[in-house]
């Protein structure tokens, strides 16, 4: 499955490079994110519980940012695992400034295995375009109280 | 018997003795069966279509209270022996996954605890180390050299091949005026019975015993090989079936490695284990038909005449090959040229694995893929001569007078009268008028398709046919195969009355109300006098290799057992009432339950006196005559023999024969099709009850409806299965059911006491191609070519818009 997407924020682009940098702001952003631990630079432990219907439950898993090339690019991957199945996502995140606004844009791939795969995998674009969107909602709102 | 009583029975569309109890929430099903101390299982699956198994950690569920203990891999791999199965080198396949998985939903942990509650909630402390692998998703891909290995100890993806020629194919070439070529794709599709699969199982450790309750349809082959792969002799291993079980289809004959990892379950942790598949695991593990590439050509002259057949098939049995595969490529030997007179064949044959869920037989078992091609070309051909496709067929029909008549590839067709019933479809369709309609039709840019099929129908399996995985040379190294036996048991009570036992294990069909129209007409008693008893236990029935329903084979072997296991008893009957009456058995007739002598009606005795006797008088039996009152039959069909050096067999023993035809609509907005006309014409033999026959032929059209428009087992580039739920593996309902005329001939077999033969999976074969050859009909005009299924509105819509690029 393809994603990909823009998004705005009213900040300089270093500004928004560090805040999709900053481990507490990520913790509080990423939907049904309960733990997130730095394991070392650029790499992340997370605990996510997800209450969505196809893919409702918990998931442990890996992030790690890849060849950041500060403040435009950098590349994620990441991999989880829970009760419904695997999730495996590897994908580019750009930072443009735009005037006096952080044009942010991600394309990336996500495979997905087990129970979630099996069972409403055409449900799961549509659920991960939903949670990417709140991702990005909430971090404007870790942006504002970084300021 | 008298004339008056003779068919007053058999052939009457009697109603059934089985749905009083059924409608009333009486049945017994595997679910109504509570043992003492009954624990529950539940299986991990594997998510990894592909990974080795690094390491597994149990010792969180097994902390969990009221888990009773964990079978893994490692136990599976301790406790028993991969399954036995005939290809020259098998790959390792155990009851669960050892040290690699190989396809999504793979067993690789069972969890036996108090409730299915916790057992699933164990399931997710099971930390298992999965190093993940490439795939192999596409079945040529799968015979590519460079492509990932399923199993090492085998090499290649390549279960089976074998090259087969019959007759001279090189000289048919030379004569014929025209080749007709093309590749089909036939998809995974499968059954989905309404009861899953379900296995209780406990272990005696003093006496080294099995008891196993399942609702498997065999035994058949399998209960000899949960036998062999647990180690343990036969006759420690006790299979009991419940009266009731909620449809087979073939899906359920592969269920047994389910058996063996529960008996292994319950070994293991001491307890009585049940476990019952839910919908999910059975979408995603169970069992499915093969899904096949076939590159046919046909070689014919300019009169419509075909000479020869060349195709190279390729199966796919997934993950593993297990039993009774490969038969998905070798059944069909014996019909592989349908219902016409070709006398030449070049064949290759192959079987291979992808990381898909395995297979065994799925109604039809593998024809609707032969016919997909066969009849597909048949059309092609007529196309090319500018031909009618139902003027082609009947000039290449076997005709009438030409049977019993013996295929190239040793097939025994009993008997038919094909040009009839194709007649009777094509009457029952109006085709003279439908093609008018057509063509006025295409003027208004509607698009109009008629498609037939015109197929031969086989029942009974000869299991000789499984050998031909095997070389001439490799089988004479191997001790011979063959057979078709079914047994049953008639006895009579002191009272008249009479009880059947059989093992025919009906997963629905009905078996109970044939039995007893039999019965009551062989012995001129009432069907209400007559019970049945129809289930497996192989501890107290008589039973063999291949006991069981499938392959169509009640209407067939299982009746000449009826019916030969009665007239025994009526002989005995009859000598009985001889001696009483001081009579000669021959001057003797059976008429309204008396046994009178022939010229001397004031002479009689009744069926009760004479069973009375048997039973409470045994001193005034005939001297040398045993006790009581009953008698066996266990026979296989004669025509049942091994395979013979030129690889030729009889797969099956009797050919029924049906002819489809159809006319359809397509949108070509939206792809979707419309049903206008659907006539169904079977030969299955003399019709035992034509309600039951109704709804067998109906229940066929609707089962290959559903794999010709709507379900596959899809899967992702990655290997995942797209299609565990009912949301998305698609299922026809009654929305989708079009109006089906059906019509019957009757050509009486020679081989089966009554005349009859299988019919219960006979449009199964016939129906995907039918429409397909009325979708390629209906969009001819605009150059579609149709080669693979299932055929989606959306499939449709993306073939129109290719063809019309490609015009453009």
């Amino acid at each position: 499955m393809k994603l990909e997407g823009k998004y705005t924020y009213k900040a300089s682009q270093q500004v928004v490079w560090d805040l999709f940098n900053n481990p507490r702001c990520l913790e509080k952003a990423i939907p049904g994110c309960k733990k997130l631990e730095e394991r070392g630079p650029g790499k992340y432990d997370a605990i996510l519980k997800i209450g969505i219907a196809a893919v409702r439950g918990m998931y442990s898993g890996k992030f790690e940012v890849l060849d950041p090339e500060p403040p435009n690019r950098y590349r994620l991957i990441g991999e989880g695992s829970g009760t419904p199945g695997l999730v495996k996502g590897d994908g580019i995140i750009e930072f443009s400034q735009e005037g006096d606004s952080t044009m942010l844009s991600y394309t990336g791939e996500v495979q997905v295995g087990g129970l979630i795969a099996g069972v409403g995998q055409r449900l799961i674009s549509g659920i991960a375009k939903m949670m990417i969107k709140e991702f990005f909602r909430k971090m404007k709102t870790e942006l504002k109280s970084l300021k | 018997m008298s004339n008056e009583d003779k068919g007053k029975w058999v052939g009457k569309g009697m109603k059934r003795k089985e749905d009083l109890r059924l409608l009333i929430g009486r049945g017994n099903f595997m679910d109504d069966i509570r043992l003492p101390n009954m624990k529950h299982a539940a299986i991990l699956r594997s998510p990894y279509p592909h990974a080795w198994i690094r390491g597994m950690d149990v010792s969180e569920a097994e902390k969990l209270p009221g888990v009773r203990g964990i079978l893994t891999g490692e136990d599976v791999e301790k406790m028993s022996k991969p399954f036995s199965v005939g290809v020259p080198v098998p790959p390792k396949y155990y009851a669960c996954a050892v040290d690699k998985v190989r396809f999504v939903g793979e067993p690789v942990a069972v969890v036996v605890a108090d409730d299915r509650y916790i057992a699933e909630d164990a399931l997710d402390l099971i930390k298992v180390d999965y190093e993940p692998l490439p795939v192999v998703m596409d079945i040529e891909e799968a015979t590519q050299p460079d492509s990932p290995i399923l199993h090492d100890n085998i090499g290649s993806n390549i279960y089976s091949h074998r090259l087969f020629k019959y007759g001279n194919p090189e000289k048919a070439y030379e004569e014929a005026d025209l080749v007709v070529k093309g590749k089909f794709l036939f998809p995974k599709y499968g059954s989905t019975p309404i009861e899953t699969y379900a296995v209780i199982a406990s272990y005696n450790p003093y006496n080294e015993e099995f008891v196993i309750y399942n609702n498997y349809q065999g035994p058949f082959v399998t209960h000899f090989l949960v036998a062999l792969a647990l180690g343990i002799p036969e006759n420690k291993m006790r299979w009991i079936v419940p009266t009731d079980i909620g449809g087979g289809f073939g899906t359920k004959t592969g269920m047994y490695p389910y058996i063996a990892l529960i008996a292994l379950a319950a070994k293991k942790t001491g307890m009585t284990v049940k476990w019952l598949e839910d919908r999910r695991e059975h979408l995603l593990a169970s069992s499915t038909g093969t899904d096949r590439v076939t590159y046919m050509e046909a070689a014919v002259k300019k009169d419509g005449t075909i000479l020869a057949l060349k195709d190279k098939a390729i199966d796919n049995t997934g993950g593993y090959i297990r039993p009774p595969e490969p038969g998905c490529a070798y059944r069909s030997t014996g019909n592989h040229t349908g219902a016409y007179q070709i006398k030449d064949l070049d064949r290759e044959v192959l079987v291979v694995g992808t990381n898909k869920c395995l297979t065994a037989p799925n109604r039809g078992y593998t024809c609707q893929e032969l016919y997909f091609s066969v009849e597909r070309l048949v059309d092609m051909a007529a196309t090319e001569l500018g031909l009618d496709p139902a003027e082609i067929r009947f000039k290449n029909f076997i005709q009438p007078g030409q049977f019993p008549y013996t295929t190239a590839t040793g097939g025994l067709y009993d008997a038919g009268n094909y040009p009839k019933a194709f007649q009777m479809a094509l009457d029952i369709i109006d085709y003279k008028k439908m093609r008018e309609e057509q063509q006025k039709a295409r003027k208004e840019s509607k698009y109009i398709g008629i498609g037939f099929a015109t197929v031969v129908d086989p029942s009974v399996t000869n299991i000789a046919y499984v050998t031909l995985a095997l070389t001439p040379e490799q089988r004479a190294k191997e001790r011979p195969k063959s057979g078709s036996g079914e047994s049953v048991i008639v006895k009579m009570d002191p009272l008249g009355k009479v009880h059947v036992i059989a093992s025919t294990n009906p997963q629905g069909q009905g078996h109970e109300t044939v039995i007893s129209q039999i019965v009551a007409d062989e012995l001129g008693i009432h069907p209400d006098d007559v019970t049945v008893s129809d289930v497996v236990d192989t501890h107290d029935r008589v039973y063999s290799i291949t006991t069981g329903s499938y392959s169509s084979r009640f209407a067939s072997v299982g009746t000449n057992a009826v019916v030969y296991a009665t007239r025994k008893v009526k002989e005995r009957m009859t000598k009985i009432a001889a001696h009483l009456l001081e009579a000669n058995p021959n001057d003797l007739e059976l008429k309204k339950g008396k046994f009178y002598v022939k010229g001397s009606p004031d002479r009689s005795i009744s069926i009760r006196h004479v069973a009375g006797t048997a039973h409470w008088n045994q001193a005034a039996l005939p001297e040398g005559m045993d006790a009581g009152l009953y008698a066996s039959s266990f026979l296989s069909m004669p025509t049942s023999k091994p395979v013979d050096d030129l690889d030729r067999v009889d797969s099956s023993n009797t050919y029924g024969f049906v002819a489809e035809a159809i006319v359809l609509e397509v949108d070509i907005e939206t792809g979707e099709v419309k049903f206008l006309k659907w006539a169904s014409v079977h030969d299955s033999g003399t019709v035992l009850n034509p309600m039951l026959l109704e709804g067998q032929v109906m229940g066929s059209c609707i089962h290959a409806l559903g794999g010709t428009l709507y379900e596959e087992f899809a899967y992702d580039e990655n290997g995942q299965c797209l299609t565990a739920s009912f949301q998305d593996y698609l299922v026809p309902t009654a929305m989708e059911v079009p109006k089906i005329d059906i019509g019957h001939v009757e050509t009486a077999s020679p081989l089966t006491a009554l005349g009859s033969k299988g019919a219960g999976e006979s449009s199964s074969m016939s129906v995907p191609v039918a429409i397909g050859n009325a979708i390629a009909d209906a969009l001819s005009p605009l150059g579609v070519t149709i080669d693979e299924l299932p055929l989606s509105p959306n499939k449709i819509w993306h073939l129109i818009q290719e063809a019309r690029a490609k015009k453009d």
